[in-house]
């Protein structure tokens, strides 16, 4: 799965940190997702998703 | 409880645990461990000094049980742990399996009962009954 999270986050200037700190997980799993390298949960996506201000998940997560 | 689980992280490479991450954290472990060094290194013990230490070392393996159970961890850090686990447990599984058998092997040499460890097969008939009852409790929960 691929992940339009650095191009939403970077619009939005804020950093990885602020991003994991505003879903409630680690920057290293904001890392790993915007690398492709892991599946995130259907939550995680949608809190993702809303923290980037979008309103699909298909937006931000491309199957 | 006396310490806080985001004084810690998960120990992720030298065994089980948590390491501290921040100065309170060190401050715990040594405040903790203390009266243990100290006992260790004592001449004499006086009953109501041992006494104290197994109350104290209670109240430690508590606290550190709820530490460890409360450390923040997110999804991913979560199956990261389960896949670890699940591996050093398969480690584990598979050195006592090798372990009965070598028992069960001088057993039928020797007709000697006594070289069979009850602790070894008590440690997997455990390990099989808190999978199943794993097993049962996520079925009915998910």
């Amino acid at each position: 799965m691929e992940t339009k999270i650095t191009y939403f986050r970077n619009k939005l200037a804020i950093t990885q940190e602020q991003l994991a700190e505003i879903v409630g997980v680690t920057r290293q799993t904001i890392i790993s997702l915007e690398q492709n390298r892991y599946n995130p949960s259907l939550l995680l996506a949608h809190k993702i998703t809303k923290a980037l201000r979008q309103k699909y998940i298909e937006e931000v997560f491309v199957l | 409880m006396i310490g806080k689980p985001e004084w810690f992280r998960r120990r992720k490479y030298t065994g089980w645990g948590f390491t501290p991450v921040t100065w309170q954290g060190w401050v715990y472990v040594f405040v903790m461990v203390l009266p243990i060094i100290l006992l260790a290194n004592l001449y004499k013990v006086s009953q109501a000094w041992l006494g104290f230490v197994i109350v104290w070392a209670v109240v430690f393996c508590v606290d550190f049980i709820h530490i460890v159970s409360h450390l923040p961890k997110d999804e991913r850090d979560r199956m990261h742990e389960a896949i670890a686990e699940r591996n050093a447990l398969w480690a584990i599984v598979a050195v006592l399996a090798v372990g009965v058998a070598y028992q069960a092997a001088s057993v039928a040499v020797s007709q000697d009962m006594t070289k069979v460890d009850p602790v070894i097969l008590v440690a997997i008939f455990a390990g099989l009954i808190a999978k199943a009852v794993s097993n049962i409790y996520l079925d009915k929960k998910d």
